[in-house]
């Protein structure tokens, strides 16, 4: 394998061509990031660790949500509720049926993918706005559901759950759960890069950009969308199970629209149709919140504060913010984060070169 | 005044250059100054943080030790009130922690009871009460660390369905009266549904199915038609103020003839200044023995207390500032206990500090909080429920609450005092 890319395109095979990984540069930096993460719970505080749990499992979700939006072209305002159908699963599967944590995980993640296919089904007729209605009907009725199947989720009071373990060991604080969050980013990342080198992963890309020829060229439409909707509510399954057994309460009220819409500006911010970039968008998501109220805390009891009479509406600076911020991203930076880094990596790269 | 400013600024940064002195006691305080129940939960709220403010500032803390209170709004989502329990828990190591609302309190007994921090609701739930898990009712736990200030949901409702009783008699009315439940479907207004649904029965209410409306304002109107279509006589409103409002305004504009019970949290007289004459002749729990204006031993403390956030000392203070001075001071008071002899004050010692004392008032609060006792197998403080009458006689867009008040356009007038039964029955539910 070359350490660096030669200029211009030598490839000569598919196999060289769909490589993730084309320097043996990139594959050792793989690695090394994933040993420093592995050591970020020795020197990193709870609160940190608790952010980088957080940007985990949001960023698995964020990660279904960019292969149906980002790859495939459909679109879903009710990714949360699929979240919540995960956490709620996970939750019952271990409380009701007694199926041990790190089981129930996976498990919760076909339930929900079964789910998501029920309701992405209206996907095989129909497009744009008229798929974004169909699946915002799903995060009304999925959540009318959380509120009401008592046997389910315990009704409106929600369901406490337990912490994960494996082999007698509770995984019950920042430190030791960062590790299974790592592991299932790892896996569920590796697992979507290469869902876009086979076939079907080619399928969804080709569905994307333009489906007529797509059909034309013997794919079938219907089942490409579909199945879609499927890994994506896997994905958000899995990541709201990770969710329900980190926080160890699961109730309705987390799983809103405004949730969803909140996944939709992970991967706007972080770049339609980018793996990485979901991870990405799912960390600036987690950190802006944190800078903004770093910087209202700073704001707070200041000449500005003061003037402006911020006082009590200052925590909402941080809602709005985020609103700007999405705004922002789609005036100026519409391939998000991924397209302005491999931006950076280029400059680098070509350095001093650049044109 | 200035001198005395300065004295106490020298004091705080004296407080902040000699920290290995004395380390401060964290304490969380979780607050909803944005959520659904905002309305209620920032006078409240505002009354726990002058309280121990003003602990730290007269009394210099605990024992010498002052108190770190880490104040989070919440937006009353229960999931970010129990992300914020574990971060506190496991970051700043709080001892003690004032809470809110139902459905964060109920969903943190179990993260409580197991990292035994005692946790001083403004859920009156019943279901915190049981403390020893000896209930044996379904769904409810011992919840040995959860402690509030005041009768349960449960409690009052069962209070004002005995008035209703009697005030039906005294009315010579004939036939039985109908009872209706209102509220949203979440835990806080569920709370005492069954509770209230049960003893309206065995008292010989016809109890008609529940109504509900969300806990945010809103159109309520065709709730109040199905009021009136039900012939309802009493109904129950288990929502907070804001939403109640819409109801009783929509109710005034139907034209439906009910007496409104009020939850203890549904009303106060920010609400009857937004309902007008809407809200006129709503009965209502009080948790203390005065309101805002009236005089008692123990009001100089709390008018005090008050000046914390309010230096001019004109503010007028809602039935839940009181409220929640009350809660945040039982709190200080089982700490010093916990203190006492050289103490440490930890969890399990602040809990025994709610055990210490009988008929509990905390010291410098004569007259304002109510006696309340609480014993290792039972966390109902109280079971004293003081019924109040919202009275609004006028025109109530004009003139602050303090005006209006003084006026006497709006006037909070005792009812009935109903002391309940310590029913063994009764607890948990």
């Amino acid at each position: 394998m070359a350490v660096m890319t030669p200029a211009g395109d030598y490839r000569t095979t598919y196999r060289e061509d769909m490589t993730i990984f084309p320097t043996l540069g990139s594959r050792v930096a793989l690695w090394a990031g994933i040993a420093l993460l592995c050591l970020a719970p020795l020197v990193l505080d709870r609160y940190l660790l608790h952010l980088l749990i957080n940007i985990g499992f949001l960023g698995i979700a964020a990660l279904g949500l960019n292969i149906l939006v980002g790859f495939t072209g459909q679109i879903s305002i009710g990714h949360a509720a699929f979240f919540g159908f995960g956490a709620f699963a996970s939750a019952w599967l271990h409380d009701v049926l007694h199926v041990p944590v790190a089981l129930a995980i996976p498990l919760a993640g076909l339930m929900t993918a079964m789910v998501g296919l029920v309701f992405g089904a209206p996907a095989a007729r129909l497009k744009g706005l008229y798929l974004a209605i169909a699946t915002l009907a799903a995060q009304f009725i999925l959540e009318d559901f959380f509120a009401r199947a008592q046997w389910f989720t315990g009704g409106v009071a929600g369901r406490v759950t337990e912490p994960f373990g494996l082999f007698g060991i509770a995984f019950d604080r920042d430190e030791t759960y960062f590790y299974v969050v790592l592991a299932f980013v790892v896996v569920m990342f590796l697992g979507a890069a290469n869902l876009m080198r086979t076939r079907d992963g080619r399928a969804l890309v080709a569905v994307r950009d333009h489906y007529l020829s797509a059909e034309m060229m013997g794919i079938n439409l219907a089942y490409y969308r579909t199945l879609s909707f499927g890994i994506a509510s896997f994905y958000a399954g899995i990541g709201g199970a990770l969710y329900a057994h980190y926080l160890l309460f699961v109730s309705v009220e987390a799983f809103n629209i405004l949730f969803s819409i909140q996944f939709l500006g992970m991967v706007i911010i972080g770049g339609l149709g980018s793996v990485m970039g979901s991870l990405m968008g799912a960390a600036f998501m987690v950190l802006l919140p944190e800078v903004v109220q770093g910087l209202a805390n700073l704001l707070a009891g200041s000449p500005i504060d003061r003037a402006l009479r911020l006082g009590a509406s200052i925590s909402y600076l941080r809602e709005m913010v985020i609103g700007a911020a999405i705004i922002l991203f789609l005036m100026f930076e519409p391939d998000g984060l991924a397209h302005r880094w491999r931006l950076i990596k280029a400059y680098w790269k070509l350095y001093p070169y650049s044109h | 005044m200035s001198i005395k400013r300065t004295v106490l600024g020298l004091a705080v940064a004296g407080g902040f250059a000699l920290p290995a002195a004395a380390q401060p006691i964290p304490v969380g305080h979780l607050m909803d100054n944005s959520g659904a129940t905002s309305d209620v939960g920032v006078p409240y709220g505002q009354g726990v943080a002058d309280a121990l403010a003003w602990v730290n500032a007269t009394r210099n803390g605990v024992n010498g030790r002052r108190l770190n209170v880490l104040g989070f709004d919440y937006g009353y989502q229960a999931p970010r009130a129990v992300a914020q329990y574990q971060a506190w828990v496991n970051r700043e190591r709080v001892v003690a922690i004032q809470g809110w609302g139902t459905a964060d309190t109920e969903a943190l007994v179990r993260f409580v009871t197991r990292d035994r921090i005692p946790y001083i609701s403004a859920s009156y739930s019943a279901a915190l009460t049981d403390a020893a898990g000896r209930s044996g009712r379904q769904g409810v736990e011992a919840a040995p660390f959860n402690f509030f200030y005041g009768p349960s949901y449960s409690d009052a409702l069962r209070g004002m369905l005995q008035w209703a009783k009697q005030d039906w008699e005294r009315r010579g009315q004939q036939g039985r009266p109908r009872y209706v439940h209102m509220g949203a479907n979440h835990p806080y207004p569920n709370s005492p549904k069954e509770a209230g649904e049960t003893l309206a029965r065995e008292l010989g209410f016809e109890v008609l199915p529940a109504i509900q409306f969300a806990l945010t304002p809103g159109d309520y109107t065709a709730q109040c038609l199905t009021l009136r279509n039900q012939g309802a006589h009493y109904a129950y409103l288990g929502n907070t103020a804001g939403s109640n409002i819409s109801v009783l305004r929509a109710c005034q504009t139907a034209g439906v003839q009910v007496q409104f019970l009020g939850n203890v949290w549904g009303m106060d007289e920010n609400a009857m200044k937004a309902a007008g004459t809407a809200a006129n002749g709503v009965v209502f729990p009080v948790r203390t023995a005065v309101v805002w204006g009236q005089d008692a031993p123990g009001m100089q403390t709390v008018r005090q207390i008050s000046r914390q956030s309010d230096q001019a000392g004109t503010a007028y203070r809602p039935v839940h500032y009181l409220a929640g001075v009350c809660s945040a001071m039982l709190m200080v008071e089982a700490m010093e206990t916990a203190a006492q002899n050289g103490g440490e004050v930890s969890g399990p010692r602040i809990r025994d500090g709610f055990y210490a004392r009988q008929n509990w008032v905390p010291r410098g609060l004569e007259g304002v909080c109510v006696p309340v006792t609480y014993t290792a197998d039972d966390h109902r403080g109280t079971m004293r429920v003081a019924l109040y009458r919202a009275v609004v006689t006028g025109d109530t867009a004009q003139g602050s609450v303090a005006d209006l008040m003084r006026a006497g356009t709006m006037r909070i007038e005792p009812v009935a005092t109903i002391e309940l039964e310590r029913r063994r029955d009764w607890l948990g539910w």
